[in-house]
């Protein structure tokens, strides 16, 4: 049975079209104009809309991806405020009580929503993000795309809502907790794909945290983004290929050093900055937040990337230069590369404080080592006891709060049901309604001035 | 003014190709900016309604019996075109027009219950208004607004007469423009009334609303109390228009009374003019016009092939027969919502930055919210048009039921007066749209 609507519009079939849109989407998030950012957005959501209304379990798929239009209108009404102030003074920060400053800081939370939606960090809508895509071939890589999106999101029109302090340091919790959430996700999963895409929202929720912080330039913030967020969407890419990272000892080994370096890199002028950036900047509570996420974050990187058993009687013929080894390099060069160009644009940490900001990456690093390799039979059943336990605190913290997210959201909905409710039962339809609609009406358009 | 004055800097490219036409365009159409004129715009509107308005009517199989309903409609044609200019008085008689003619087809309830409302509202909401201004011309001893402020700005008149006086004066504009709690009835209206007479007489009704409240608050500027009274009470008007309208929009879930609350915020964005304390030039209220034509031309008859929202399911016919067709319907629906890169968004742009420009900062902000409603709502609509995959639902099915749905779906027609008229009013919106970026 063809489709008539689709044969008529002679377009490419869903998977083609949901990719083209997802691609443009990409291609207009990296244009420096909020109304490309929408649109951009604005096409993600229909490249899911239109993978999920031919998928074979639609029920479940159409309203699963239904919310990415939220960030999209958050986008459009960052847009038209920019639109609306571009011809008002919008250029330079106003104080809250003016028009002019409350449209900008309107515009920064939109701009600010809208990407933590794509990050999974907006408290109540949390989990959207993980869950996996619509497209049979590639479903469980494609959520992948959505915090990448944020964070690109983030970064491109930083301008827009770093300039605003209140949303910055909003920005600044909502990130670090949701990193810190998000690696405790990671490490309580036991399939390491499903740890993958957290850890990609730990490395793109960190990467943010940096332009909140504005510890580096943000073109370093991006690069140091693209080496952690790269490696583990590269990491989960071939996961879904076949394992390749994790066959044979030597690329495994190579990917294990890889992702780890990257993610030290990325926590390390996050948790500098929060631990000993000067009276402005230090908030010891956040770099214990910030740490925790990097030492979990690590420690899974590490520990989940076991060695992928052979199966095949013949293994398959590998080109001279594997791509995935390729991006191994780029994701170990990456970090330290973009360090080298922060402290030349001027982030420039005490060594004992680069050192100790070191320390959680290290310790994830090394307790992966550990329970990878236990030394003694004692040891083996005292990681065993501690890794459960661990496990199951990191389960019940991440549901407990979820929970209450959850709670929270019933609560709103049920308020705004009981308040809605009278002006539903306000309109019948009969005629007679309207009259005294109009009664209502004249009497206040007369008692309102006199009221004045 | 001859065509070779159209355009800036075009000026002689366009001299050399229209002035080879044998005669020039008259004096009404082109003003001596370059742009088209007041009337040019509302008179395009207007026409491009009336013809969609006209093929729609064909639908009917009346015969000669079609006279009256044409006349009818070239009469709301003529009160909408010339709506920017004409006296307040036009209101009541697009009104009446408008109801009598629903209340001439005895056999059909729904007409003979819109008509029923519409004198339950309008009748009195009239009345009420016309108390209004005779106290107001009692008070101040001429029927002239711009007089009349004049003479209030003295201040030698009982300031509670004329308090209570104006806003009931206002009271048959606000329903007529169908703000909120009147936009039931443009929904009511546009569910209820057929294809060919539905739109028109929510444009002529709206429009001589924008025309009445426009006209009464003429010069108001210049008066400076009665200024800050519009301001407050038109705010609030449109804050209720604009805040209720969004909320209805959301939980609507059949597509015509969805385009009927989208004209009646499209009625908000004049509102929102005025709540700023200034009347909107006769250009701009014929841009509004025009564009409210136009879309909800195209809106009001793809509404009619919509599917009411009920969960998941394929496509309407329309769009999987002809979907480029439902395509151009939905861009009218799309416009009517100010969809970025619709000639609908620039309206609701101009109306955003007035409202800056204004310093009305929470009014603003309820704006942006319904207009997020809107997009939202739009959206919903295009995604609920095409629906989920055919293929996918047939997979599901066995080979004789699958069979039965194609031949079922397949017999379904969409009239062809219905996909002419979605094509005009979608070139229509386009043509005017680039007039618009053409002289802006």
């Amino acid at each position: 049975m063809t489709e008539i609507g689709v044969r008529r519009l002679r377009g490419p079939g869903p998977a083609l079209s949901g990719a083209l849109a997802c691609a443009a989407g990409f291609a207009l998030l990296g244009w420096p104009s909020l109304f490309a950012a929408a649109l951009g957005l604005e096409l993600f959501g229909a490249g899911f809309w239109t993978w999920a209304r031919a998928a074979e379990d639609r029920r479940e798929q159409l309203p699963r991806w239904a919310w990415l239009r939220r960030p999209a209108l958050a986008l459009w009404l960052a847009a038209g405020l920019d639109a609306i102030g571009g011809e008002h003074g919008l250029g330079a920060l106003a104080p809250l009580s003016t028009p002019v400053g409350a449209l900008a800081r309107v515009g920064a939370i939109a701009v600010l929503w809208g990407a933590l939606e794509l990050m999974a960090s907006l408290p109540l809508a949390r989990p959207a993000s993980v869950r996996p895509g619509p497209l049979s071939a590639a479903g469980p890589w494609l959520p992948v795309m959505l915090p990448g999106a944020g964070f690109i999101l983030l970064w491109r029109h930083a301008d827009h809502w770093t300039r605003v302090p209140e949303v910055r340091a909003a920005a600044v919790v909502l990130l670090l907790v949701s990193a810190a959430l998000a690696s405790l996700r990671a490490f309580s999963r036991r399939e390491w794909t499903s740890s993958l895409r957290w850890l990609v929202i730990t490395d793109c929720v960190l990467a943010g945290a940096l332009l909140a912080l504005r510890a580096v330039p943000e073109d370093t913030a991006l690069l140091l983004w693209m080496g952690a967020c790269g490696g583990h969407a590269l990491l989960l890419a071939g996961e879904l290929s076949g394992a390749k990272a994790r066959r044979g000892e030597q690329p495994r080994r190579l990917w294990q050093v890889a992702v780890w370096i990257s993610l030290a890199s990325l926590s390390l002028p996050n948790i500098a900055t929060l631990g000993s950036g000067g009276p402005a900047s230090a908030r010891p509570l956040l770099a214990l937040t910030a740490a925790a996420a990097a030492a979990f974050a690590s420690h899974v990187s590490v520990r989940q990337m076991v060695p992928a058993p052979e199966r095949r009687t013949i293994p398959r013929k590998e080109s001279a230069v594997p791509l995935a080894q390729v991006g191994v390099l780029g994701v170990l060069v990456a970090g330290p590369l973009a360090l080298l160009f922060a402290w030349w644009g001027g982030f420039e940490p005490r060594a004992v404080d680069a050192l100790a900001s070191l320390i959680p990456a290290v310790i994830g690093g090394w307790t992966a080592g550990l329970v990878a390799n236990p030394l003694s039979p004692r040891q083996t059943a005292w990681v065993a006891v501690i890794g459960k336990a661990s496990r199951y605190v990191a389960l019940v913290l991440f549901h407990g709060l979820l929970a209450l997210e959850a709670a929270l959201r019933r609560m709103l909905r049920r308020i705004a049901l009981a308040v809605g409710a009278p002006a539903r039962d306000l309109h019948t339809g009969d005629a007679q309604e309207y009259l005294l609609f109009l009664a209502g009406v004249a009497v206040l358009a007369v008692v309102l001035p006199l009221l004045r | 003014m001859t065509a070779s004055r159209v355009g800036f800097e075009w000026a002689p490219l366009i001299g050399s190709t229209l002035g080879t036409i044998p005669f020039p365009l008259p004096a009404d159409l082109v003003s001596p900016t370059g742009g088209m004129t007041p009337l040019a715009t509302s008179a395009a509107g207007a026409l491009g309604l009336m013809v969609t308005a006209v093929v729609l009517l064909r639908t009917e199989r009346r015969g000669w019996l079609a006279l009256i309903p044409f006349i009818v409609l070239v009469s709301l044609g003529l009160a909408i075109a010339n709506a920017p200019f004409a006296a307040a008085g036009g209101g009541p008689i697009a009104a009446a027009l408008v109801a009598a003619t629903l209340a001439r087809d005895r056999r059909d309830p729904l007409h003979a219950e819109c008509a029923l409302k519409l004198l339950w509202v309008i009748g009195p909401a009239l009345a009420l208004s016309w108390a209004g201004l005779l106290l107001l011309t009692l008070t101040t001893g001429t029927p002239v607004p711009v007089e009349q402020w004049a003479v209030l700005a003295l201040g030698l008149d009982p300031r509670f007469l004329w308090i209570t006086a104006l806003p009931l004066a206002l009271l048959a504009g606000l329903v007529l423009l169908g703000g909120a709690p009147f936009h039931f009835l443009v929904s009511d209206i546009l569910q209820g009334v057929r294809p060919w007479l539905a739109a028109s007489a929510v444009v002529a009704l709206q429009v001589s609303g924008a025309t009445w409240l426009s006209q009464r608050l003429e010069g108001v500027i210049g008066f400076p109390e009665g200024r800050e009274l519009v301001r407050s009470l038109l705010g609030f008007g449109a804050f209720a228009a604009l805040g209720t309208g969004a909320v209805t929009l959301l939980v609507q879930r059949r597509p015509e009374r969805r385009v009927g609350t989208l004209a009646s915020l499209n009625g908000g964005l004049v509102l929102v003019v005025l709540a700023t304390g200034r009347t909107p030039a006769p250009v701009d209220l014929a841009a509004w016009g025009a564009h409210l034509a136009l879309a909800l031309a195209g809106a009001a008859t793809v509404a009619r092939f919509l599917p009411t929202f009920t969960g998941q399911a394929p496509g309407a016919p329309l769009f999987r027969r002809h979907p480029w067709t439902g395509i151009a319907g939905l861009y009218a629906l799309a416009s009517l919502a100010g969809v970025p890169g619709t000639p609908g968004a620039l309206l609701w742009l101009a109306s955003a930055r007035s409202l800056a420009a204004g310093g009305r900062t929470a009014l603003l902000l309820v704006l942006a919210a319904a207009w997020l409603a809107t997009l939202t709502a739009a959206m919903r609509q295009w995604r609920q048009a095409f629906g989920v995959s055919t293929t996918a639902t047939y997979a599901g099915m066995s080979g004789e039921q699958a069979a039965l749905v194609a031949e079922a779906q397949s017999t379904t027609r969409v009239p062809v007066e219905a996909r002419l008229a979605l094509w005009i009013s979608a070139l229509g919106l386009v043509a005017l749209g680039a007039a618009r970026l053409w002289w802006r």
